[in-house]
C-alpha cells in the first residue's frame, strides 16, 4: 500500500472516536456490560470444568482376576489393559494387599471378617482412566471389552458416577457454547449500532469520499478499526471490573466450594482471548453496518 | 473522450433522458444548457456513474461505463473531476485538508501532499486562505476550492453541474475563467448550466436539452456519434490509466 494503509485508518478511527465521544462512551459501556456477563460465566464455567476434571481424575476401574493365574498370564492381561485407549495408569493389587486395605477401611469393625477361613478377595488391576475418556458410553464399552479377556473374572467401575460426570461435561460444554454465541451476537449488534450512528453523523463525508473516487476499503477501513477498538476497550473494561470485584471479595466466601483455593480468576490466556475475541466481534459489527450503509 | 449513444434513463417510469446521443472530443469545452428539468444533472450523474442508464451506450475515456462493475467505478472517477453546485466541502476541515483528501484517496505519498495542495490552490488563487475552513469563505471562494479539489489529481475530464448557480455574477465569471484556463491546458470540460448570458459570452460549443432530449448538439450530427471500440476494463490507447491505489 502506497501511503494510506493501516496507520491512516487507525488515525482516522481515533478521529472518529473523538468526534462521536458520547455515542462511543455509551457503546463502550454497553459492550462492557455484555462482556461482564461473558466474563462472569467464563469464571463459573472454567471453575466448574476444573472441578469436573478433578472428579474425572479420580475415576478408576477395577479389573478382578480369576484365581490360579500364573505370573505370566497376569502380566499379559496387564499389558493388554495398558494397550487400551484411554488407560492412563494400571496398578496391581494382590488379594493380600486388597484384604489389608479392606481391613483398614473397616477400622473398628474388623469383627465382620474375622470368621472368614480364607481371603475371599481376588487379585485385581486398578485402572486409572484418562479424563477425556470419562464418558459413560466409552467406559461401558471398555469395561465390556476387558471383561472378555481370558483370566478376567469381573470389571467394575463407578457406572453411575461416570454417567453423571459425562452428563455434567455435556451441560457445561453445550451451555457454555450457547451462551458464548448469544453474547457474541449481542456484542456484534451493539457495535453495529454504534458504528451506524457514527456513519450517519459522517454521512456527508462518506458521500464525498465516494464522489472523489475512494474505494470501499478506503471508506470502511477506519470504521472497522473504530468498531474493533470500541469492542476491545469495552472488553478490557469488563475484565478490569470483574478482576476488581473478584479480588475484593474475601476468600472465605468461597470456602463452601471445599476447594483448597476457592475460585480461580480467569487465566491470562482467557483474558487475552476475551479482548481479542471482543475486537473481532467489533470488527464484524463494524462490517455489518458499513456494508449496509454503503449499499 | 466522451461518447453517448441513445442513452435513456427513467425515474419511476418517467423518462428523464430520451435517446441522448453526442460526442465530446478530447480537449473540447462544451456547455450543456436547458431549462430546469431538461435532464442536465441526470446526464452528468450518468457520466459520473452516480446513476445508471437504462438504455444506450456510454463511453468515457474508452471505457464502456454502461457495463462497469461497482468496484471499478472509483477508479474511473479518479480520472474525472466533478464540481458541484453546493461545493460539497467538508466544513470541519480546512481548505488544505479538503483538497488533501482527494489526494489521499488515490494513495498519494504523504510527503507530496502539501506541495501539490499548495500548487493547485495557487492555480485558483486561494493559496493564502488554505488554513481557513469553508464556512469562513464566500460562495465564490468555496467554489474555487471545490474546483481546486476537482483538479488536484489532474483529471482528463472536468464535469461541473450548475457550478455558478449559487454565485454572484462576478464570482461566476471568475469560476468560468478558471474553467477556460483549465481547458486551455488540455482538460476536457463539460459544464451543465442555465446561465445563458455567460454561455453566450464564452463562445464555446453548446448542447441544448429540453424534456430529456438533445434538441441541439452544437453542430454535431445528433444520432450518429462515432463510437470507439469498446473495452470495459481498460482505458483506450492514449488515455491515462486509472490510479489503482489504495
Amino acid at each position: 500500500m502506497k501511503g494510506y494503509g493501516l496507520f491512516y485508518y487507525i488515525a482516522e478511527a481515533f478521529r472518529g472516536l473523538r468526534s462521536n465521544s458520547l455515542v462511543n462512551i455509551l457503546a463502550v459501556g454497553t459492550i462492557s456490560m455484555a462482556m461482564l456477563i461473558v466474563g462472569f460465566f467464563l469464571i463459573v464455567f472454567l471453575n466448574l470444568q476444573t472441578a469436573v476434571n478433578a472428579l474425572g481424575d479420580r475415576l478408576e476401574m477395577s479389573v478382578y482376576l480369576k484365581d490360579g493365574l500364573t505370573e505370566h498370564e497376569k502380566d499379559f492381561i496387564q499389558h493388554r489393559i495398558r494397550m487400551e485407549p484411554g488407560v492412563k495408569k494400571v496398578g496391581y493389587l494382590s488379594r493380600v494387599e486388597a484384604l489389608q486395605l479392606f481391613k483398614k477401611e473397616l477400622k473398628g469393625q474388623e469383627a465382620l471378617i474375622q470368621g472368614l477361613a480364607e481371603n475371599p478377595l481376588p487379585d485385581s488391576y486398578e485402572v486409572t482412566i484418562d479424563r477425556q475418556y470419562a464418558d459413560a458410553e466409552r467406559l461401558e464399552a471398555m469395561a465390556g471389552k476387558i471383561s472378555q479377556y481370558r483370566g478376567v473374572e469381573e470389571v467394575s467401575y463407578g457406572k453411575e458416577g461416570a454417567r453423571v460426570l459425562s452428563g455434567f461435561y455435556k451441560v457445561v460444554a453445550y451451555g457454555g457454547m450457547a451462551l458464548a454465541i448469544l453474547l457474541g451476537v449481542t456484542v456484534v449488534f451493539i457495535i453495529s449500532n454504534s458504528v451506524r450512528l457514527a456513519l450517519y453523523s459522517r454521512g456527508q463525508e462518506i458521500e464525498l469520499l465516494q464522489w472523489i473516487g475512494a474505494t470501499r476499503g478506503f471508506i470502511q477501513g477506519p470504521f472497522l478499526i473504530e468498531g474493533m477498538m470500541l469492542a476491545m476497550l469495552g472488553s478490557a473494561l469488563a475484565v478490569g471490573v470483574l478482576a476488581g470485584v473478584f479480588y475484593a471479595i474475601p476468600r472465605e466466601v468461597f470456602l463452601f466450594l471445599s476447594r483448597p483455593n476457592g475460585l480461580d480468576f480467569l487465566p491470562i490466556s482467557v483474558v487475552t482471548c476475551m479482548i481479542i475475541g471482543g475486537g473481532l466481534l467489533g470488527l464484524a459489527g463494524g462490517l455489518v453496518s458499513v456494508s449496509k450503509f454503503l449499499e | 473522450m466522451i461518447q453517448l449513444y441513445r442513452v435513456t434513463k427513467y425515474y419511476e417510469g418517467v423518462p428523464a433522458l430520451r435517446e441522448v446521443s453526442f460526442t465530446v472530443d478530447k480537449g473540447e469545452f462544451v456547455f450543456v444548457t436547458g431549462p430546469s428539468g431538461a435532464g442536465k444533472s441526470t446526464l452528468l450523474k450518468i457520466l459520473f456513474c452516480a446513476e445508471h442508464a437504462d438504455e444506450g451506450r456510454i463511453v468515457m475515456q474508452g471505457i464502456n461505463t454502461f457495463r462497469l462493475k461497482a468496484a471499478t467505478i472509483p477508479y474511473l472517477r479518479r480520472n474525472i473531476g466533478f464540481v458541484f453546485q453546493d461545493y460539497k466541502l467538508l466544513p470541519h476541515k480546512t481548505v488544505s485538508e479538503n483538497i488533501a483528501l482527494a489526494l489521499k484517496v488515490v494513495g498519494t505519498p504523504a510527503g507530496e501532499i502539501e506541495q501539490r495542495v499548495y500548487q493547485v490552490l495557487k492555480k485558483v488563487g486561494m493559496e493564502t486562505k488554505r488554513h481557513l475552513t469553508p464556512p469562513k469563505l464566500s460562495g465564490g471562494e468555496q467554489q474555487k476550492v471545490a474546483v481546486a479539489r476537482a483538479l488536484v489529481n489532474e483529471p482528463q475530464v472536468l464535469l461541473a453541474d450548475e457550478p455558478t448557480g449559487n454565485l454572484d455574477p462576478q464570482s461566476a465569471q471568475e469560476v468560468f475563467r478558471l474553467f477556460k484556463d483549465i481547458n486551455m491546458k488540455g482538460t476536457t470540460v463539460l459544464v451543465a448550466t442555465h446561465d445563458w448570458e455567460t454561455v453566450r459570452k464564452m463562445q464555446r460549443r453548446i448542447i441544448t436539452m429540453e424534456g430529456g432530449k438533445v434538441i441541439d448538439n452544437g453542430g454535431q450530427s445528433p444520432q450518429k456519434p462515432t463510437l470507439a471500440p469498446l473495452n470495459p476494463q481498460a482505458g483506450a490507447a492514449g488515455t491515462k490509466p486509472a490510479k489503482k491505489e489504495p
